[in-house]
C-alpha cells in the first residue's frame, strides 16, 4: 500500500510538472523572438569598424516569402557590409489580426513592423515611435525621396509614425502590361480580323459572334469572379466602363472632386443588364456566382472561356500558365488573353492604366517602441534609399544580373533572364528586397533615365515578348499592352480605397452592408428572367436606399479634397 | 483500498460520524492521492475556462486593444441592443438553430442506424471495410470537402449530368444548387452526415460491445428474431449513451459549425447560410469590433447553458441517466 501511494504521488507530480513545462514552453515560444533578436551578434570587425554588427527583426503582415536573414542573400550581405545591420525577416502565417493582436496584448513588437491591413490597430496601440527627428538628423535620402509626401502620412497628432512603402521618384513610367481590363481570347480577335474594340457592346458582340460560329465547342462567353472578398471583380466594372480608375466604391470627378458611389447608379444597372442578357442567351457562366477563386482560375486555363473582366494581379496565375504553354507550343497561343480598353461609349476615355497616384496612407512601415536602436534602423533605411542601392535591389549587379548598352540603357540578356528564376530571386535577395522596405516606386525614373522597376523598362519588356505577342501587338500598331489604353491621367487622390478609415466607423459599416447587399442582389439580377430584371433592381434599390450613402460620399469627398490640397 | 483499511481498523469510533467541515477534511485526508492528481486539471480548468470569463467585461465597453482596463469607455448594453435590434441577427439565429437541429436529428438517427446495421454484420472483413470507408470523410478538411461538394453540385457537375441523363432537367437549364437559398440547409445537412456518420457510429459501436452476450443468447432461446433482438436488446442497451450524448449536443445547439457554412456560402444563399459565427466574423472581428464579437459569444454561452440545464432536467424527470 505504501508503495502504491508513492507511485500515485510521483505520478501526480509528473503530471503537474509536465503541465507546467508545457505552459512555459509555449510562453517562451511566443516571446523569445523580439527579445532574442535584439541582442547584438557581437561580431566586431568588417568594413566599418566603428559599428558593431547587429540583427534586427522586421515583421511583415503580408504572407509572402520564407522567413530568413537578409545577410544570407547577396544584396543583403552587401548592405550589411555598408551598414553593419542585418535584418531577420518574418512573414505572416495565418491570421493577421491574431498575430498583431498578440503583439499588442503583450506590448512586445519586432523592431520594425509592416502591419498592412492592421495599421489602425497598431497605431491605436501606440506601437510606433515618431520618426520626425530621426529623419531630420539621419535621413537625408529619406527626405529627398519622400519629400512633402511625408506630410500626408502624419497622424492626427501631427507626428509621423510610418513611412509609405514606395514613393514615386522622377518621371512616371507606365507599366507596359495592362493592370486591368476586359480580356478576350486571342482567337476571337484573330477570327474577327483584329477589329478595334472600344465599347462594351462591341466586346459582347464579338463574343456572341464567335460563340455562334462555334456552337459545338461548348464555349463560355463570359465568366466573372465573385468569391468572397474578391467580389469586387464583378462589382467594379461599372466604374471602369464609365472611364474612372479603380477608386474602390466611388467615382471621383476630377474637377469638382465630388465622390459618387456607383453601386446604385445607372452604370451598374447597365452592366448587370448586359450580364443578364448574356445569361439569357446562355453565354454567361452562372456557376460564376458559386465558384471559388481556384475554380475560377482553373476555368480561365481551360481554353473554353472567351472573355472576362479582372485585374491582372488577380489572374496572373492563369495568364502565366497559358503563356508558358504557348511558349512550349505556339499553336496554343490562341487561347491566351488580350486586354482591351472597354467603356460604355466611344466618347469615354478609359482609365484602366494606373497613373501616378497619391500616397496610400493606410499602409506603411514603422519602427516600434520595442526597437533598441532606432537610429541604426533609420540609417539603414536611408542608406537603402541611395540611388546606387535602389539600382542594386532592383536591377542587381552590373555584368551579373543586368547590362548597360552604349546609350546608358539598362537591359538584361536572354541568358540573364533565364538565370533569374524564383530560386535565384530568393538567393540573390531580389525577393526580400522587392518589398518590405522604404523604396522607390517601381514606375520611378532613375537619375540616368532608366526605369527603377525591371519589368517597367521597355527594353526588358520587349525581350519578354514571344513572336505571337509581337504579331498581335503589331496588328494594333502598339509596342506594349498598355499602349492599347488611354494615357494615364495624374489623380492626386488616387486610389480612394487607400483612404484610412477608423475601425468601427460609419464608413466601414457602409462598406460591409453594401458588400452584403451587392453580393446578394447582383447574382439575382444577372440570373433573373430578363422580364423580371427591373423588379429585382427595384428591390435592390429599396434596400440600397436604406444605407447612408450620402454620408459615405461626403466623407470620401472631404478626404479626396484634403489629398489634393496636400499635393499643392 | 484506503477506505477499507480505515473501516476495518476503526470500527468503534464510526458511531460518532464526523460531520460538516470535519467530514470534509477527513475525506480530504483519506483521498489525498486523488486530490493531488486532480489539482493540475483543476488549475487548467480555472485558467482556461473560468479566467477568460473576465473578458466578458469587454462586451460592455467600447473596447480598444491598447488601453488598459480602467481606461476603457463603458457603454452598457449598447452592443446587445445592436445585436437584437438588427433583423439580420434574428435571421442568423434562425439559421444557426435550424442547421444545428438538422445536424442533431439526422446526425443522430443516421449514426445510430448505421451502428445497428454494422453491429449485425457477421463478416468481420466487410464490417471493417464499411467502417473505414464511412469514417474516412471525417478526416478530410472542410476546405477540401467543400471543394468536392461544390464541384459535384456545379452546373457541369455529376449530379446535374445525371439529372440531364435521366431527363429530369433540360440541357442548358442545369440547376445551380448552391445558388438556391432554400436548398442550402439540405445540402449542409447531407454533407455533414456524409462527413461525420462513420465517426459518430464509433461511440455507439463501443456501447454495443458492453451489452452482455448472455442477453442475446437468452433472446435467441426465447425465439426472438434479428429485428426483435435489435429493438429489445441492442437499443435499450445503448439508450443511456444516446441520452447523455443528446444532452451534451443540445448544449451545443448554438454551435452549428463555421467552416461548412463559410466555405459553401455565397452571396446568393446568404439568407440561409449565414450563422452566428459568420455574423460575428463579418461584423465583429473583421471590423476589429471585439466588443460585438464578445457580446454575441456571451449570448451563445448563456443560451447554451440554459439549454443544457433544461435537457438535463427533462432527462432527470423521465428517470433516465443524465450528466449531473
Amino acid at each position: 500500500m505504501k508503495k502504491n501511494k508513492v507511485l500515485l504521488l510521483s505520478l501526480a507530480a509528473a503530471l503537474m510538472l509536465s503541465a507546467v513545462t508545457a505552459c512555459s514552453g509555449n510562453n517562451s515560444n511566443n516571446t523569445d523572438k523580439p527579445t532574442a533578436t535584439n541582442a547584438a551578434t557581437g561580431d566586431n570587425g568588417g568594413s566599418e569598424p566603428t559599428k558593431e554588427k547587429v540583427t534586427y527583426t522586421i515583421y511583415n503582415g503580408v504572407a509572402g516569402s520564407k522567413d530568413g536573414n537578409t545577410n544570407e542573400t547577396t544584396i543583403g550581405k552587401m548592405l550589411e557590409d555598408q551598414t553593419g545591420v542585418n535584418f531577420k525577416l518574418e512573414f505572416l502565417v495565418g491570421d493577421l489580426n491574431t498575430k498583431i493582436g498578440t503583439m499588442i496584448a503583450a506590448n512586445e513588437y519586432p523592431d520594425v513592423l509592416i502591419p498592412d491591413a492592421a495599421m489602425e490597430e497598431v497605431m491605436n496601440a501606440g506601437a510606433f515611435i515618431p520618426l520626425d527627428e530621426l529623419i531630420e538628423e539621419h535621413g537625408p535620402n529619406i527626405k529627398r525621396v519622400y519629400g512633402n509626401k511625408l506630410d500626408q502620412m502624419r497622424s492626427a497628432d501631427g507626428k509621423l509614425y510610418i513611412l509609405p512603402i514606395a514613393a514615386q521618384v522622377g518621371e512616371f513610367i507606365p507599366d507596359p502590361e495592362a493592370g486591368a481590363g476586359f480580356w478576350i481570347q486571342r482567337r476571337v480577335l484573330e477570327e474577327a480580323g483584329y477589329p478595334v474594340v472600344k465599347t462594351l457592346d462591341q466586346y459582347i458582340k464579338l463574343i456572341e459572334d464567335y460563340e455562334a460560329k462555334h456552337k459545338d465547342e461548348k464555349l463560355t462567353g463570359l465568366i466573372s469572379l465573385t468569391h468572397d472578398w474578391r467580389f469586387f471583380a464583378t462589382a467594379n466594372p461599372p466604374m471602369h466602363l464609365m472611364g474612372y480608375p479603380n477608386d474602390g466604391n466611388v467615382m471621383i470627378n476630377g474637377d469638382t472632386l465630388e465622390a459618387k458611389t456607383y453601386a446604385g447608379d445607372e452604370a451598374t444597372k447597365k452592366w448587370l443588364k448586359t450580364l443578364n442578357d448574356l445569361n439569357a442567351k446562355g453565354l454567361f457562366d452562372k456557376a460564376s456566382f458559386v465558384d471559388n477563386y481556384d475554380q475560377y482560375i482553373a476555368k480561365l486555363t481551360s481554353h473554353n472561356v472567351l472573355g472576362f473582366f479582372d485585374y491582372k494581379w488577380q489572374v496572373d496565375n492563369a495568364l502565366n500558365v497559358l503563356k508558358d504553354a504557348a511558349r512550349k507550343d505556339p499553336s496554343l497561343d490562341k487561347y491566351r488573353y488580350f486586354p482591351l480598353p472597354i467603356t460604355f461609349d466611344e466618347s469615354i476615355t478609359d482609365a484602366y492604366i494606373d497613373a501616378e497616384g497619391g500616397v496610400v496612407t493606410n499602409r506603411g512601415i514603422g519602427i516600434t517602441v520595442s526597437a533598441k536602436d532606432p537610429v541604426r534602423i533609420i540609417e539603414y533605411f536611408d542608406n537603402l534609399l541611395k540611388e546606387e542601392n535602389q539600382i542594386l535591389t532592383s536591377w542587381g549587379i552590373k555584368g551579373e544580373t543586368y547590362e548597360v548598352n552604349e546609350e546608358g540603357r539598362y537591359y538584361r540578356t536572354q541568358e540573364q533572364i533565364d538565370k533569374i528564376n524564383e530560386a535565384f530571386n530568393e538567393e540573390f535577395g531580389f525577393k526580400y528586397y522587392s518589398w518590405n522596405w522604404p523604396m522607390y516606386g517601381a514606375n520611378s525614373t532613375l537619375s540616368d533615365g532608366n526605369a527603377k522597376g525591371v519589368a517597367i523598362q521597355p527594353e526588358v519588356f520587349q525581350m519578354s515578348l514571344t513572336e505571337a505577342d509581337k504579331a498581335i501587338l503589331g496588328k494594333y500598331g502598339v509596342q506594349t499592352y498598355s499602349q492599347m489604353f488611354a494615357k494615364p491621367v495624374f489623380r492626386p487622390w488616387y486610389p480612394a480605397w487607400g483612404f484610412a478609415k477608423e475601425q468601427n466607423s460609419p464608413e466601414i459599416m457602409w462598406e460591409t452592408k453594401k458588400d452584403e447587399l451587392t453580393k446578394k442582389y447582383y447574382p439575382k439580377m444577372v440570373l433573373a428572367d430578363p422580364g423580371k430584371f427591373e423588379s429585382v433592381w427595384e428591390d435592390y434599390m429599396k434596400e440600397f436606399g436604406k444605407l447612408d450613402t450620402a454620408g459615405y460620399e461626403k466623407w470620401t469627398t472631404e478626404k479626396a479634397k484634403a489629398k489634393v490640397e496636400a499635393v499643392k | 483500498m484506503e477506505t477499507n483499511a480505515i473501516e476495518t481498523t476503526s470500527m468503534p469510533p464510526l458511531k460518532e460520524k464526523p460531520k460538516g467541515i470535519k467530514l470534509f477534511f477527513v475525506k480530504l485526508l483519506q483521498q489525498r492521492a486523488l486530490v493531488i492528481m486532480s489539482v493540475p486539471f483543476l488549475i487548467w480548468l480555472i485558467l482556461f475556462k473560468y479566467v477568460p470569463i473576465w473578458g466578458w467585461t469587454i462586451a460592455f465597453q467600447d473596447y480598444k486593444p491598447a488601453l488598459g482596463f480602467w481606461d476603457q469607455k463603458w457603454i452598457g448594453f449598447h452592443h446587445f441592443e445592436f445585436l437584437f435590434g438588427d433583423d439580420r441577427f434574428l435571421r442568423v439565429l434562425r439559421n444557426t438553430l435550424a442547421m444545428s437541429a438538422i445536424n442533431l436529428v439526422f446526425g443522430f438517427l443516421t449514426a445510430i442506424i448505421l451502428a445497428l446495421l454494422l453491429n449485425e454484420i457477421r463478416k468481420v472483413a466487410f464490417k471493417r471495410v464499411v467502417q473505414t470507408v464511412s469514417y474516412l470523410p471525417h478526416f478530410i478538411s472542410w476546405v477540401v470537402a467543400a471543394s468536392i461538394i461544390q464541384t459535384t453540385l456545379s452546373p457541369d457537375g455529376i449530379i446535374n449530368e445525371l439529372l440531364v441523363w435521366f431527363g429530369f432537367v433540360n440541357e442548358g437549364n442545369e440547376i445551380l444548387f448552391l445558388g438556391i437559398p432554400e436548398y442550402f440547409w439540405t445540402i449542409f445537412g447531407a454533407s455533414s452526415i456524409w462527413k461525420d456518420i462513420g465517426w459518430n457510429t464509433i461511440v455507439y459501436l463501443a456501447a454495443m460491445t458492453t451489452i452482455d452476450p448472455a442477453q442475446y443468447e437468452a433472446a435467441e432461446i426465447d425465439g426472438a428474431n434479428r429485428l426483435q433482438k435489435m429493438t429489445f436488446i441492442t437499443l435499450p442497451g445503448i439508450k443511456s449513451v444516446v441520452i447523455v450524448l443528446l444532452i451534451m449536443n443540445i448544449g451545443y445547439l448554438l454551435e452549428s459549425g463555421f467552416e461548412p457554412q463559410y466555405l459553401l456560402g455565397n452571396g446568393m444563399n446568404v439568407d440561409y447560410s449565414e450563422n452566428i459565427d459568420i455574423f460575428v466574423l463579418k461584423y465583429g472581428i473583421a471590423q476589429s469590433n471585439f466588443s460585438l464579437s464578445i457580446a454575441a459569444g456571451m449570448f451563445k454561452t448563456v443560451v447554451s447553458f440554459i439549454l443544457l440545464f433544461v435537457a438535463n432536467n427533462v432527462a432527470k424527470r423521465m428517470g433516465e441517466s443524465r450528466l449531473f
